[in-house]
């Protein structure tokens, strides 16, 4: 029991939270902001998965900053033909995104076959670039705090910190600013806005547009930084679990934020305990996340939801 | 609509379904082959190849319309619960233990075993359902993290009571022949798990058409708020279609394990295809009564794209991408180019009735 309080409350565990936490973050950020116009995205997962092999594949041939781009691109596209099949077509949006991550499982694999010319399900390191760290080093110095602060927040991804910005800024977008109280309006009771003279389907459109490329950032994220390379299926349910998060944060980006630490926390729990408690089989350890996001939004959910 | 026209405009879905599929399947094809026209010939003919091939697919398709069954219900009652995939992996779970218990060595452990599967993946069903009663639990996501769930425990079950060293710990030993199902023909996969399929289907129509709770069921689906108006309790609906949706699920998993295909529990054995059902749910229109078709239709591709996985340079994995576009395809409302100009020849019925 020592070793386990003394592993979660390490400097060192504190990065690895920061790590883990940050796909899920951008990922639940984008299930936010299309969950606040209306339309539940339950396409992050194959979102995330389809950016994870275009960052990859990208970055073999590019930059790594290209690389992300055009996961952040790719999802962008899956959100702009969920918006096409649910607005323009009127197909259920809940369809329309599992359709998206059947289309992702399947076609990573195809897309992953085609490009490498053989039947492998997973390319490596040699094939694709990964995310620079952002070396904090040089808080070093600082008295007492210095040795600590630079354990835990230096030698992340250039990304984590676009995240932790993200939050600040989708608050500020949807709490400060005219386009952001339009966002919720539709959300909320969708004929006002209309009465406004705003359309609910062209606000829906840029939310579920928002959402791909935030959810194509997590899958950059998580194919060069987090894993460097692609593996079948390797998003592993962090889109749910994402928009497990949506839902426990009460649909605000700062309870979603925290929501995703605290998915990102049991996720780097789990990685840590083998290590720790070798008795503890694998499987119930790797339930752990799963677990913890169906009781997080069963103790939580006493309210009215929209979905 | 008169009841007629009704089945002739559905058939007429199926068979855009059907040729967009098979259009989709075609282009990939082109693109991804070497020699495309083996490949797609491969992919069109390689079910027929044998009389195993032939098994394969009607047992694919069994497995696949009681898959389709278990969304059906839900959707029907509007509810998008998932947790199908979890639900047939604890009901193998569960009839691989009575079917490795002393009970295997009669033929007891057939009924038994579905009974107990059918118990467990009730449960599973349920869970999201009073969640979301209760608790205003969101069931996709409850559903789907049980899926997750359910898959690492019965990996965990297995490894640790079930699994026969021999297999290096991913399998349970062979089920003695007492605990598996009879099979039709020797030497293909058409067994039992067909016949309970087929009652199925007629059970669940029996239970939605002909019965007070199926028309509360698909009042309550319709219009919630109408229904709770004229005194239908929709909670309770709800929950209810959510569990017998899950005792299908759990079934499913029997007919898995205890089918002639394994005969063993084996480590992720359902592969994917519960997901499978949201299709076939989505182009039978959620009616019990065209699922096998739907899925005797989809079970023929899917087996196609499988053989071509293992025969030729094109993945078997396509079939995820022309199962999504289909479900995309189907879910959509749109008139197809050329519909209104037909129409128009036709003698001036409007594509809205026609549809």
């Amino acid at each position: 029991m020592e070793l386990i309080l003394n592993t979660v409350f390490s400097a060192a565990f504190v990065a690895a939270i920061i790590r883990t936490t940050t796909p899920i973050l951008f990922a639940s950020l984008g299930g936010l902001l299309s969950d606040l116009v209306g339309s539940l995205n339950v396409a992050l997962e194959g979102m995330m998965l389809i950016s994870c092999l275009t960052a990859v594949l990208v970055s073999a041939y590019a930059p790594w900053y290209v690389g992300v781009a055009a996961g952040m691109v790719a999802g962008g596209a899956l959100g702009a033909v969920m918006a096409l099949f649910h607005l323009r077509f009127k197909a259920d949006v809940i369809l329309v995104g599992f359709a998206i991550n059947i289309i992702a499982a399947g076609g990573t694999v195809t897309a992953l076959n085609l490009a490498t010319g053989d039947k492998g399900t997973s390319i490596g390191r040699v094939l694709s670039a990964a995310i620079p760290e952002l070396d904090l080093s040089f808080l070093d110095p600082i008295p007492v705090v210095g040795p600590v602060v630079t354990q835990m927040f230096s030698g992340h991804s250039y990304l984590t910190w676009l995240g932790a910005f993200m939050v600040f800024a989708i608050w500020y977008f949807l709490y400060r600013m005219p386009g952001g109280l339009r966002f919720r309006a539709v959300g909320e009771y969708p004929p006002a806005a209309e009465a406004a003279g705003i359309s609910p389907n062209k606000l829906r459109t840029y939310g579920l547009i928002a959402s791909g490329m935030l959810a194509g950032l997590g899958g950059a994220q998580l194919a060069m930084f987090n894993f460097v390379g692609f593996t079948r299926d390797m998003t592993n349910g962090r889109g749910f679990i994402a928009l497990g998060a949506v839902l426990l944060g009460r649909r605000h980006p700062v309870g979603t934020a925290i929501a995703a630490v605290l998915f990102g926390a049991f996720e780097a729990l789990s990685i840590a305990l083998p290590g720790i408690l070798p008795q503890i089989p694998g499987e119930v350890i790797h339930m752990i996340p799963f677990v913890v996001t169906v009781v997080a939004l069963m103790l939580s959910s006493k309210r009215k939801l929209t979905a | 609509m008169t009841q007629g026209k009704l089945i002739l405009s559905e058939t007429g879905r199926m068979i855009f379904a059907a040729v967009i599929a098979l259009a989709v399947a075609l282009v990939i094809i082109l693109l991804s082959s070497k020699t495309p026209l083996e490949t797609f010939q491969t992919f069109l003919t390689g079910p027929l190849s044998s009389k195993r091939t032939v098994g394969t697919w009607i047992d694919d398709a069994s497995k696949l319309a009681l898959a389709g069954l278990a969304f059906s219900l839900v959707f029907q009652a509007r509810q998008f619960a998932l947790g199908v995939q979890g639900q047939v992996y604890i009901g193998g779970l569960l009839a691989s233990t009575i079917a490795l218990s002393p009970l295997g060595l009669s033929w007891i452990s057939i009924p038994l075993g579905a009974i107990a599967a059918m118990l467990g993946g009730a449960l599973l069903g349920f869970i999201p359902g009073y969640a979301k009663a209760k608790l205003n639990a969101n069931e996709i996501v409850s559903s789907l993290m049980l899926n997750y769930i359910a898959y690492d425990f019965t990996a965990m079950m297995l490894r640790l009571y079930l699994a026969s060293p021999k297999s290096g710990l991913t399998a349970s030993d062979p089920f003695p022949p007492t605990a598996v199902y009879p099979a039709f023909i020797a030497r293909t996969r058409m067994d039992l798990g067909l016949v309970l399929a087929l009652v199925t289907v007629v059970v669940v129509w029996f239970l939605l058409y002909r019965t007070a709770w199926g028309l509360k069921l698909r009042l309550t689906g319709h219009n919630a708020r109408f229904a709770a108006y004229s005194g239908i309790r929709s909670n309770f609906i709800m929950v209810s279609a959510m569990t017998v949706s899950g005792a299908i699920g759990g079934l499913l998993g029997a007919l898995f394990v205890q089918g002639t295909g394994f005969a063993k529990l084996a480590a992720g054995f359902e592969a994917g295809l519960s997901f499978e059902g949201i299709l076939i749910a989505i182009v039978a229109r959620n009616r019990p009564l065209a699922i096998p078709f739907v899925a005797l239709g989809y079970g023929y591709l899917r087996q196609g794209a499988a053989l071509m996985g293992y025969r030729t340079d094109v993945p078997a994995e396509v079939i995820g991408i022309v199962q999504g576009i289909v479900i995309l395809l189907v879910a959509s409302s749109f008139t197809l180019p050329g519909r209104a100009l037909l129409n128009r020849i036709m003698g001036g019925r409007s594509a809205a009735e026609a549809s």
